[in-house]
């Protein structure tokens, strides 16, 4: 039977998630007021953009069939660490590179433990969770920081700027987006890490170090959630000690539903971000047709059972 | 180094209550009544229901094939709830009311189980996406008709309080008359009956048990009802203690009760561990949280330490394991 | 002329097995070279050691004369030798050409991969090898196993191979797949590559081969050119001039069949059918992925049975679970035991008492815990296990002893009809003849049993008939005790047919 590259498209996840998307899009933006509203529509991206760059981490540490419960974590310390350098006067290039460095520091703790010493990722990623989180307590003593003294005037634009009429961190978005487009695709290490996920035996007979992939995978996702606190400090102008916490969940959510399998091997960037846009455009929907924002979890919950099943029909279909 | 992990793998549970000891010795010494007859009672009464969720843990882990639960803590949160809104709101009977939860936390842990057992979904996804399923559940149930918002139940008759609030000859209710035979029957079903050794044998080697002719997908999904049913027990004891049902109780419980099993010596790839590693183990870590919420340590940092104290006793049991293979390689190419 | 690649003295043990007792062994360029033998006789060691896989204990290997260490497989890549397995290893959710060229990438000049390059590349290497194109960025799961092959191949040749060997490569390919391999086998071969092909198809290796060597109980019994040998001959050496020991019995057999198979077909098997009496040792000898154990594996309710018919005492029955086959008297000992038979952290007694728990069990589902430790001292004794107690864990015991916990594990089940999946597989000589004699002793006293095995001096010895299977098929059926001989097993084996 011949299947062509162009009728494969169409069976992708990313080809379901967008139609889901569009048909989502025109029934919240028939049934309710406000949804097509331009404020709402940059409101919407603005909230895709923290968990999509988180996202494209969280993708490529599920493609190696790991998983990482402390994104929340890493991202309220680098938030922390921003909001303070913040407000001493640093310059923002400099607080951007900080937060890339400490996301990667905090992402090589999980990674060394799981790369190397060889403990299963849940259960370091629920120690670092926690631990972290205690350590952002512990950095902002309790107390909240951005409100008074507010951050300054440079820190908040990249957050809530905008640029053509989008707004900044969307464009980041969108950078970021591309470059591990790039990254996953031309570049050797890239498809390591889908070969680490396919079939660690075979990747260790061909050579490649899987411990070192494994442990590059949790430093360059920290990087990434640390954009994101970056992004979230800016963007909301306040740093509290729950800042992040719960994050995962969407992240997560986003990374399944846009098509990365739990069990390895497979995913796209492009997908977890069309993930993260459902995820967000089921938020908002839900918000302006006045249901009640206790039923978020379910919905989500139930939405990821719903898309790991679909992949499990789609694995038993292609073993036949 | 590896003396001293030889040391650690004869003598575990041995060191662990050295550990335990230790531990309650310190906090005493620095801590200002932390030895009083009132907190040790605390402790006892906290130790039963974060015990009950760890037991459930325990099972779940030994089933193998991945088996977690992170959906303990939301499952505990969503019982009280129900139950708390039952008699308060809706003015059932308490019993009834209790048995509703039940019923509820069973049909939980089925739900989980079902997906995990027959439809083959990770235990960790199911688990973490019902975590947040019986999260939201909890918060819907607990909203007021009347307010629209989530709102604390305290309405519990006195006649339930017994079990939670009650001490006979200084020892709590909930110790004596639930905590500890629960813990002996689960370590007699574990230990003494086939269904205990079907558990085992289906964490230790699925494909071998399906050979030998080990029910395995009933073995794993009758092990999720139980932690579900224990799960609701720590509930109607939670409730009744506090008298009041709130829908973030079981807020941090999962990685309690997991911090506990593998601190306990439970196997995170199944087949290994009993009870009474867990059980040593339930008291550390309560002693451990409970010292430092008297020393004045934010709760915050009393689930920072937690993370440690997981990431550093998964990593024991992981050298432990890795020497263990080795000794047994050394013995068998002599 | 120089070989190409030559070993010397090559010694291989593992554990108490010697797999390679000093071999020596020369590949010259450009000739196609067959390497045949029997399960175990050594020849995927040879491969494995060549392939960088494994070390050898002793012996050295020469290239193009200078005498080198093959490290691991990706240094045996670079030394220019390439292996395609039997078992393809490979990325599922990639791409073929992603399979084709991980680890071995054509990069641009800032060091990213150049997809277009490696897609033109493919299309060279699917020229050569006859594939057709649009297959280049299909996921490999996709492909059959025959195609995965091929792009297998496209592999090694990607790494320029000077050396090429194939582990059994038809045995999973289609007749019109093989007819493309063997037209590759000669193109490249007339360009100088040096192919090693393993395989038990005689008839294959009298079309391709340039030379055959013949492997034996770990040496080398013989290599000769093509044309010197016919098909006698090698089967002659591949069987070897050992005395067969055969053992003396009291036969007692049932005058019907407890068991018939009729036309039993699944996926991994057409057609079979067969008798089974009550008091015979039936031996099911053939190659590896002849689909015996399958077969019985399908008796034993583990694998569903497309069409057929099983009957027992006269009835049929539907067997859909090991459960079921329990019930009806049926046991079965698998060929992994590690993996599929025993829980190797676990004590002798939690092992044997297994299958059987429910009988053990009173009041409250507890297991009566003397009767238990009565029961696992009893099944100690009976075959003398070596070990200090019924609560040594498995895994500090000899493989021989292993093998004895799993044969009690299952006679603790009264079974009437006993399937035994290679049993005395990673065994020592010892132990061996103490579990053939229990076999026999059981038979003697009515049991019903099967021995499935891939090593000819078992089956010979315990088998009072014996079916051959090749390739899914019943391909010789040795009723009389005379007509078991190696040379018969053998031929039937390697599928050539005898009228029974």
């Amino acid at each position: 039977m011949k299947k062509n590259s162009f009728f494969r498209f169409f069976r992708t996840r990313e080809f379901t998630v967008t139609i889901i998307l569009l048909l989502l899009v025109i029934l919240f933006g028939m049934t309710t007021k406000n949804f097509l509203n331009p404020s709402n529509i940059r409101n919407l991206l603005l909230q895709v953009s923290t968990i999509g760059i988180a996202s494209i981490g969280m993708t490529t540490i599920i493609i190696t069939a790991g998983i990482d419960v402390s994104a929340g974590s890493i991202l309220g310390i680098v938030a922390v660490v921003a909001g303070k350098t913040a407000l001493s006067g640093y310059p923002i290039w400099l607080i951007f590179l900080l937060a890339l460095l400490v996301g990667a520091l905090l992402g090589s703790l999980n990674g060394f433990i799981i790369g190397f010493i060889g403990i299963p990722p849940i259960l370091v990623t629920l120690g670092t969770m926690s631990f972290l989180r205690a350590m952002v307590y512990q950095l902002l003593g309790g107390k909240w920081i951005g409100s008074y003294p507010p951050f300054p005037d440079s820190f908040r634009k990249v957050g809530t700027g905008v640029f053509y009429g989008i707004p900044i961190p969307v464009w980041i978005m969108l950078g970021l987006v591309l470059i591990f487009m790039y990254y996953l695709r031309y570049r050797p290490t890239g498809r390591y890490i889908y070969a680490t996920g396919n079939n660690i035996e075979a990747a260790r007979v061909s050579g490649i170090s899987v411990k070192k992939i494994l442990f590059f995978v949790y430093i360059l996702a920290g990087m990434l959630y640390g954009v994101a606190g970056y992004i979230m400090a800016s963007r909301t102008g306040i740093v509290q000690t729950n800042t992040g916490a719960g994050f995962e969940l969407s992240v997560i959510a986003a990374t399944v539903l846009g098509g990365t399998n739990i069990l390895g091997g497979e995913g796209t960037v492009v997908g977890s971000i069309l993930g993260a846009l459902l995820v967000a455009v089921i938020k908002n929907g839900m918000i302006l047709m006045n249901l009640p924002a206790l039923l978020e979890g379910l919905i989500v919950g139930a939405i990821i059972i719903g898309s790991v099943i679909a992949d499990i029909l789609k694995t038993r279909e292609g073993k036949r | 180094m590896n003396r001293f992990l030889d040391l650690i793998a004869h003598n575990r549970n041995i060191l662990m209550l050295l550990l335990l000891s230790l531990i309650f010795l310190t906090f005493t010494v620095l801590v200002p009544h932390f030895f009083s007859m009132y907190n040790v009672l605390n402790m006892t009464q906290y130790g039963v229901e974060i015990g009950l969720l760890a037991f459930a843990e325990a099972l779940i882990i030994i089933s193998g094939g991945g088996g977690i639960d992170l959906s303990v803590g939301a499952l505990l949160s969503l019982t009280a709830m129900i139950i708390g809104v039952l008699v308060g709101r809706y003015g059932f009977n308490i019993w009834l009311a209790v048995i509703v939860g039940l019923g509820a936390s069973g049909l939980g842990g089925a739900l989980n189980g079902f997906m995990i057992s027959f439809i083959r979904i990770p235990p960790l996804l199911a688990t973490l996406a019902t975590m947040y399923i019986f999260d939201s559940l909890a918060l819907l149930v607990s909203v007021e008709p009347q307010f629209g918002n989530p709102m604390p139940i305290s309405k519990f008759p006195d006649s339930y309080f017994f079990i939670g609030q009650s001490t006979i000859f200084g020892i709590p209710f909930q110790v004596l008359f639930i905590f500890l035979p629960i813990f002996f029957i689960l370590n007699y079903y574990l230990k003494s009956t086939i269904y205990g050794r079907f558990l085992y044998a289906v964490g230790i080697n699925d494909k071998a048990a399906l050979f030998s002719n080990v029910p395995v997908k009933k073995t794993r999904f009758s092990v999720y009802i139980i932690g579900g049913i224990l799960v609701g027990i720590a509930a109607v004891i939670m409730t009744s203690r506090i008298a009041s049902a709130r829908p973030d109780l079981g807020l941090g419980y999962n990685l309690q009760a997991i911090t506990i099993a593998v601190l306990g010596g439970i196997n995170i790839f199944g087949g290994e561990g009993d009870l009474i590693g867990v059980l040593i183990s339930i008291g550390i870590i309560v002693v451990l949280y409970n010292g430092l919420q008297l020393a004045g340590v934010n709760a915050i940092w009393q689930m920072g330490t937690l993370g440690i104290v997981l990431i550093g006793s998964a990593i024991i049991n992981y050298l432990l394991s890795k020497r263990k293979l080795y000794v047994i390689s050394l013995k068998n190419s002599k | 002329m120089e070989p190409f690649l030559k070993v010397s003295r090559i010694v291989k043990n593992f554990g108490g097995v010697k797999a390679l007792k000093g071999v020596d062994f020369e590949l010259i360029k450009g000739e196609v070279h067959a390497l045949v033998g029997e399960n175990g006789a050594g020849k995927s060691t040879l491969i494995k050691i060549i392939s960088g896989v494994i070390q050898p204990d002793d012996g050295e290997i020469f290239i193009e004369g200078e005498k080198v260490r093959i490290l691991n497989p990706k240094d045996a890549h670079e030394k220019g030798i390439a292996t395609v397995y039997q078992e393809p290893l490979v990325y599922k959710k990639l791409s073929v050409v992603e399979n084709i060229f991980l680890g071995n990438e054509i990069k641009t000049s800032n060091g990213s991969i150049n997809w277009k390059a490696q897609v033109n590349k493919c299309k060279e290497l699917f020229k050569l090898l006859d594939i057709d194109p649009y297959l280049i960025h299909t996921p490999m799961g996709e492909l059959s196993v025959g195609l995965q092959q091929l792009v297998l191949i496209a592999k090694a040749l990607n790494y320029s191979a000077k050396v090429l060997i194939f582990d059994e490569p038809t045995a999973i390919l289609t007749e019109i797949e093989a007819e493309k391999l063997f037209k590759i086998i000669k193109k490249l071969s007339s360009q100088g590559v040096a192919i090693l092909y393993i395989s038990h198809r005689l008839e294959e290796i009298f079309r391709i081969a340039n030379r055959v060597t013949v492997f034996r109980d770990g040496k080398r019994e013989g290599t000769f050119d093509i044309e010197e040998v016919n098909r006698d001959k090698i089967i002659e050496l591949m069987a070897g001039k050992a005395l067969i020991e055969t053992i003396e019995r009291q036969k007692n057999l049932s005058k019907s069949p407890i068991l018939e198979v009729h036309n039993l077909t699944s996926p991994y098997f057409k057609d079979i059918s067969f008798s089974l009496y009550a008091g015979e040792i039936l031996g099911f000898s053939g190659l590896i992925g002849s689909g015996r154990s399958e077969l019985m594996q399908t008796i034993f309710g583990l694998i569903k049975k497309d069409s057929g018919k099983v009957i027992l005492n006269g009835e049929e029955i539907e067997i859909n679970s090991p459960e079921v086959a329990m019930k009806y008297g049926i046991a079965y000992l698998p060929e992994d035991r590690a993996n599929e038979g025993l829980f190797l952290r676990e004590t002798i007694k939690f092992n044997i008492s297994i299958p059987i728990l429910k009988n053990l069990t009173n009041f409250f589902f507890k297991i009566d815990n003397k009767k238990e430790n009565e029961l696992a001292q009893k099944a100690m004794d009976a075959i003398k296990i070596k070990a200090p107690s019924i609560l040594t864990v498995l895994n500090n015991l000899s493989g021989g002893n292993q093998q004895k916990v799993l044969l009690e594990k299952w006679l603790l089940t009264y079974p009437k009809i006993l399937i035994l999946d290679e049993p005395t597989r990673g065994v020592d000589v010892g132990v061996k003849v103490e579990i053939h004699k229990e076999i026999v002793k059981l038979a003697e006293k009515g049991m019903a049993i099967i021995v499935v095995s891939s090593e000819l001096p078992e089956v010979i010895k315990l088998s009072d008939r014996v079916i051959v299977m090749h390739e899914g098929s019943i391909s010789g059926k040795f009723n009389r005790k005379e007509e078991i001989t190696p040379k018969n097993l053998i031929s039937a084996a390697t599928g050539i047919r005898k009228a029974s």
